[in-house]
C-alpha cells in the first residue's frame, strides 16, 4: 500500500513540469537591424527629462526587445548613467513624486525634481564612439530637423542645435539624424514623427514654435519631408512602421486644471465685480471661469475663458492659489490654449495623418495607431486588472510631466506597434507584458 | 493608480467538482465517479445519502483523506506569457461515524465531518493577473449530526444538521508602486460560520436495485468580521486604511437523483445525477468598515448558473476481499463566458476515477480511490480584463480506513 501511495505522489509531480516555448514569427520582418527614428516617445523622454529608466522603457526599446526571440538585445540605445538623475534643456533632473508645500501651507503629493540639477556632464560627452545607435529618437526634434546636417554642432550656439542629438551624432559638424540611421544598413524601422512639432507649439499656448505646412517640399513641408525621410530608410530595403500622431490635447498637460476652476466666495465675488463690471464682466459665487489675457479688442486686453478652452500645467500654480492669477490678474497667454489655437492644431494633427496614412501605403508600411492609443486611454484602459486613462497621476500612464508616457504607457504604445506590425507584416511577434512595466511611483 | 478601488474577489479554486465545490467525501464513491446516492457501502452514507445510512448493518467508523494535487497554468492572450500556481497540497478529509443504537435497531445516528471545500491556490510571484488573485486559501469544516430511520425493509429516511465553520485568506496585489517598483498588496482574512441541512430519501424495491434521492440546502459562509490589511506606499497610507470587512460566500444546494443496481454478486453499477444550485452565487460582496474615496465597498458579478454533474461508476468484487472501481463524472460548469477567474478557472470537465479496496478482516476496510482531470478554459474576464486560457490539471489520490462492529 505504501508503495502504491509513493507512486501516485510521483504521478503527481511529473504532472507539474510542463512548459512550452513558442519560437518567435516575425512574419516578413527582417528583424536583425531595427533603427527608430522619433521624438521624445521613442527616445525614452518622461518626467520632463531625459533619464536612464524612460530610456531602457522606451517603446523603441520595448518593441526591440520582442522583435528579439532572446534576451541579448542588439538595439543600441545612448543611455545615460544609470546612477545619476536625467537632464533637460533647463538643467534640471526628472520629476518624482514627492511633497512639496505650496503658498498657503499645504503640503501634499506633487511632482518634484529628483535632485536640485541634472546630470549636466551628460551633454558635454559624446557618446557615439562607444557604438553607433539604432535608437535615433531625439526629444523635441522637428521633423524638419531630421534631415538637417549638423543638428547637434554645439558650437552653433544655444537654441540653434539640439544638445540632445549632440550627445548622440556621428559627427557635431556632419551628422545628421537621418544620416545616422541609413549608417546603420537598417533591416527594419520604426518613424514616430511630428508629435514633436505639434507639442513645442501646443506647449507654449500656442506662443512660440510654427507647426510645419502639411504639404511642401522637403525641409519645408510635413509631406515633402516625410517622404524624403522614408525613400532614405526604405531604400535600404528595410521595411517598416509608422506611428500616427495623437490628439495630444487629451493629455494630462492640458486637461488637469479646469477652465472654469475659480473658484470664488460671497466676499471676492463682490471684488471682482467691483473691479470688472465696468468692463462688462461679472462673478458669481462658486465656480467661475478664469481669466485670461487675451490678444483682442477688449479692454485691458482681458476676458473670461470659455468651456472649451484649455489651462496647461505648466501654469505657476502658487500665483493662481495665492497671488490672483486667473482672477484679478489674468493668465498669461503661454499657459491657454484658446478656441481658435484648439482647433488649428486639431486641423494640424488631421492633416499630418492624413500624410501619415498616404506615405504609409506608398512605402508599404505597417501604421501604429498611436492616435487610437490616447483614445483608449481617454475612455479608459482596462489591462489585466489594471485600469488607465488620461488623469494626471492617477490614470497611471503618463509620465509626472504629464505630457509623456511612462513605463507602462509606453509599453501600450510598443503594443499598438506590435498590433500593427503583425498585422502588415504577417508576424506573430507576442505583445509585451504592460504589468512588467512601472507606472508612477508612489512615496 | 489606476482606479484604486479593489475588485474583489473570493473563492477557490478547486479543482474538482464544479465551481469552488470539492466532491471527496468517500473514497468508495470517489472511485465510481463520486456516484454513490443509492449504493450504501460504509459510513460515508452520512453525506452521500443520510437515508441509506440505516441500511448499513452496522455501526462503522471511517476516516478518510485525499491529498490533492493541482497544477494551474495561465498563458496570457496577447503576450504568451506563462504562468504557474506554486499552490500547496490540498488536503481535503472526512470523518464518519455511525452508530447503531441496539442490535436490529431500525434507527441510526451519525456524525459526519468533512471538507466540501477547501484548498489553497497560490499563483507565482509576480504573474500577470496579480491584480486579480495572488494567493486563496479557504478551508472550510462541515459537521453534520444526523438521524436515520428505516421505515420498512425497503425506505429509509435520514436527516443531518449541518453547521459549517470556515476560514478564508484572499491576498492579490493593487495596482499602486512605492519608489522600488513593489505593488500594493491586500490580504483579507476572515472567519464565518454558517448552516444547513442535508436530507435523503432511500428506497431498496430488491436487492437489485435502489434509488436515492437527497438534497443538501445552500450554506452561507458569512464572514462577519474578517480582516483587511493593506500593504500600500506611505503617501497613500491614509487611502487604504486597514480594518475590518463583512462577505459571504453560498455553497450552493445540490439536489441528487441515484441510482444503484447489484448486477450479480460482484458488480455493483452507481449512477447519480447532480442538480446544483449556483445561481445563489451571483454577487461576491465586500462591505469595509473604512470607505474611502480609494477604497469603496466592492460588489463583483459572478452570475454562476444553476448546472448538472453526472457522476457513474462501477465496482467488481474479485474476492470477497478485494473491490476494483472505476467511474466517470461529467460536470457542466457554472461559470460564464466573461466570468473566469483566477479561484476558480472552471470549465466544462471529466473525471477519471478509479478505486481499490481492501478488506483486512471483519473489521477493517481499507480503500485508495484515485481522481484524474484537467479543465481548460480560455476567456476574457469583464471585471478585470484578465484574457488568457487557463489549464489545470488535478490528481487525488485519496484513502481511507473504516472499522465495523457488528
Amino acid at each position: 500500500m505504501k508503495t502504491t501511495f509513493t507512486y501516485l505522489l510521483l504521478i503527481g509531480i511529473v504532472l507539474v513540469s510542463c512548459k512550452k516555448e513558442t519560437p518567435l514569427d516575425v512574419g516578413d520582418v527582417d528583424a536583425r537591424r531595427y533603427v527608430a527614428i522619433g521624438t521624445n516617445a521613442t527616445a525614452g523622454f518622461a518626467d520632463d527629462a531625459l533619464h536612464y529608466d524612460a530610456q531602457v522603457n522606451s517603446y523603441a526599446n520595448i518593441l526591440a526587445k520582442q522583435l528579439s526571440s532572446d534576451e541579448s538585445v542588439d538595439f543600441n540605445q545612448p543611455l545615460l548613467d544609470e546612477s545619476l538623475p536625467g537632464i533637460n534643456l533647463d538643467n534640471n533632473s526628472e520629476f518624482i513624486l514627492g511633497y512639496k508645500t505650496d503658498c498657503k501651507d499645504t503640503t501634499s503629493l506633487s511632482p518634484v525634481r529628483k535632485a536640485s540639477q541634472g546630470n549636466l556632464s551628460a551633454f558635454n560627452q559624446n557618446t557615439y564612439a562607444s557604438a553607433p545607435f539604432d535608437n535615433l529618437g531625439v526629444p523635441g526634434v522637428s521633423i524638419l530637423d531630421i534631415n538637417t546636417v549638423g543638428y547637434g554642432n554645439s558650437s552653433a550656439g544655444a537654441g540653434n542645435y539640439n544638445p540632445y542629438y549632440s550627445r548622440m551624432t556621428s559627427s557635431e559638424v556632419n551628422g545628421s539624424i537621418l544620416g545616422d540611421a541609413i549608417a546603420r544598413n537598417p533591416t527594419f524601422y520604426s518613424v514616430m514623427l511630428g508629435d514633436a512639432d505639434i507639442m513645442t507649439y501646443a506647449t507654449s499656448g500656442g506662443t512660440s514654435g510654427s507647426m510645419p505646412s502639411a504639404s511642401g517640399a522637403a525641409n519645408v513641408g510635413f509631406d515633402g519631408t516625410l517622404d524624403e525621410i522614408l525613400a532614405a530608410m526604405s531604400g535600404t530595403g528595410a521595411n517598416g512602421v509608422i506611428a500616427t500622431i495623437p490628439d495630444v490635447l487629451l493629455y494630462p498637460y492640458f486637461n488637469t486644471i479646469p477652465y472654469d476652476g475659480l473658484t470664488l466666495d460671497a466676499d471676492k465675488a463682490e471684488t471682482m465685480n467691483n473691479v470688472f463690471n465696468p468692463i462688462g464682466m461679472t462673478f458669481e459665487e462658486g465656480d467661475n471661469p478664469f481669466t485670461i489675457e487675451c490678444d483682442c479688442n477688449l479692454p485691458y486686453k482681458v476676458r473670461k475663458m470659455v468651456e472649451g478652452e484649455l489651462i496647461l500645467l505648466s501654469i505657476p500654480l502658487d500665483s493662481v492659489k495665492c497671488n490672483g492669477m486667473g482672477s484679478i490678474n489674468p493668465i498669461p497667454d503661454r499657459y491657454v490654449l484658446t478656441l481658435s489655437e484648439i482647433d488649428e492644431i486639431q486641423t494640424k494633427i488631421d492633416e499630418y495623418n492624413a500624410v501619415i496614412l498616404q506615405l504609409a501605403q506608398t512605402y508599404n508600411l505597417a501604421i501604429a495607431q498611436a492616435d487610437d492609443l490616447i483614445n483608449e486611454l481617454k475612455s479608459g484602459i482596462l489591462y489585466n486588472g489594471i485600469t488607465m486613462s488620461t488623469n494626471f497621476i492617477t490614470g497611471g500612464a503618463f509620465s509626472l510631466d504629464g505630457r509623456n508616457l511612462n513605463p507602462i504607457g509606453q509599453a501600450l504604445l510598443a503594443n499598438k506597434f506590435i498590433e500593427a506590425i503583425n498585422e502588415h507584416f504577417n508576424a506573430q511577434i507576442p505583445y509585451a507584458d504592460v504589468t512588467k512595466y512601472h507606472g508612477i511611483l508612489f512615496p | 493608480m489606476s482606479r484604486l478601488i479593489l475588485v474583489a474577489l473570493l473563492l477557490p479554486f478547486a479543482g474538482l467538482g464544479q465551481g469552488y465545490q470539492v466532491n471527496l467525501q468517500g473514497q468508495i464513491q470517489q472511485g465510481m465517479g463520486g456516484a454513490g446516492t443509492a449504493l450504501m457501502q460504509d459510513a460515508s452514507a452520512l453525506f452521500f445519502n443520510p437515508a441509506g445510512a440505516s441500511f448499513i448493518d452496522r455501526s462503522e467508523v471511517t476516516l478518510g483523506m485525499t491529498p490533492t494535487f493541482a497544477k494551474g497554468n495561465f498563458v496570457e492572450n496577447s503576450t504568451n506569457v506563462s504562468d504557474g500556481t506554486t499552490s500547496p497540497v490540498g488536503t481535503p478529509f472526512s470523518a464518519y461515524g455511525l452508530f447503531q443504537i441496539k442490535d436490529s435497531s431500525r434507527l441510526k445516528l451519525g456524525i459526519a465531518v468533512y471538507t466540501p471545500f477547501g484548498s489553497t491556490v497560490e499563483w507565482e510571484e509576480g504573474w500577470v493577473g496579480r491584480f486579480a488573485l495572488t494567493r486563496l486559501a479557504l478551508k472550510a469544516i462541515f459537521f453534520q449530526p444526523t438521524v436515520s430511520f428505516r421505515l420498512t425493509d425497503k425506505i429509509g429516511i435520514g436527516a443531518g444538521f449541518v453547521y459549517s465553520y470556515g476560514k478564508v485568506n484572499l491576498q492579490k496585489d493593487l495596482p499602486l508602486q512605492d519608489q522600488d517598483g513593489e505593488y500594493a498588496h491586500v490580504e483579507l482574512a476572515g472567519s464565518g460560520h454558517g448552516f444547513g441541512y442535508n436530507v435523503g430519501l432511500y428506497f431498496e424495491p430488491t436487492k437489485r436495485l435502489s434509488f436515492g434521492i437527497t438534497y443538501r440546502s445552500q450554506v452561507d459562509m458569512n464572514i462577519t468580521s474578517g480582516t483587511a490589511t493593506f500593504t500600500v506606499p506611505a503617501s497613500v497610507d491614509e487611502k487604504f486604511p486597514s480594518g475590518s470587512f463583512t462577505s459571504s460566500l453560498p455553497l450552493p444546494q445540490v439536489l441528487t437523483f441515484g441510482l444503484g443496481v447489484q448486477a450479480n454478486e460482484k458488480l455493483a453499477l452507481a449512477l447519480d445525477a447532480n442538480y446544483v444550485g449556483w445561481n445563489a452565487y451571483d454577487t461576491l460582496a465586500f462591505d469595509y468598515e473604512n470607505n474611502t474615496e480609494s477604497l469603496e465597498d466592492t460588489k463583483s458579478a459572478r452570475n454562476y448558473e444553476n448546472t448538472i454533474a453526472v457522476r457513474m461508476g462501477g465496482q467488481y468484487k474479485f474476492t470477497p476481499k478485494i473491490s476494483a472501481r472505476l467511474g466517470l463524472a461529467f460536470a457542466i460548469t457554472p461559470v460564464q463566458d466573461g466570468y473566469v477567474t483566477p479561484e476558480t478557472p472552471d470549465a466544462n470537465r471529466i473525471n477519471y476515477t478509479a478505486g481499490f479496496g481492501y478488506k483486512l478482516n471483519d473489521k477493517f476496510q481499507f480503500d485508495l480511490s484515485l481522481l484524474f482531470t484537467q479543465v481548460k478554459r480560455t476567456d476574457t474576464n469583464l471585471e478585470t480584463g484578465l484574457s488568457g486560457t487557463f489549464k489545470t490539471r488535478v490528481l487525488a489520490p485519496g484513502f481511507s480506513l473504516s472499522y465495523g462492529l457488528y
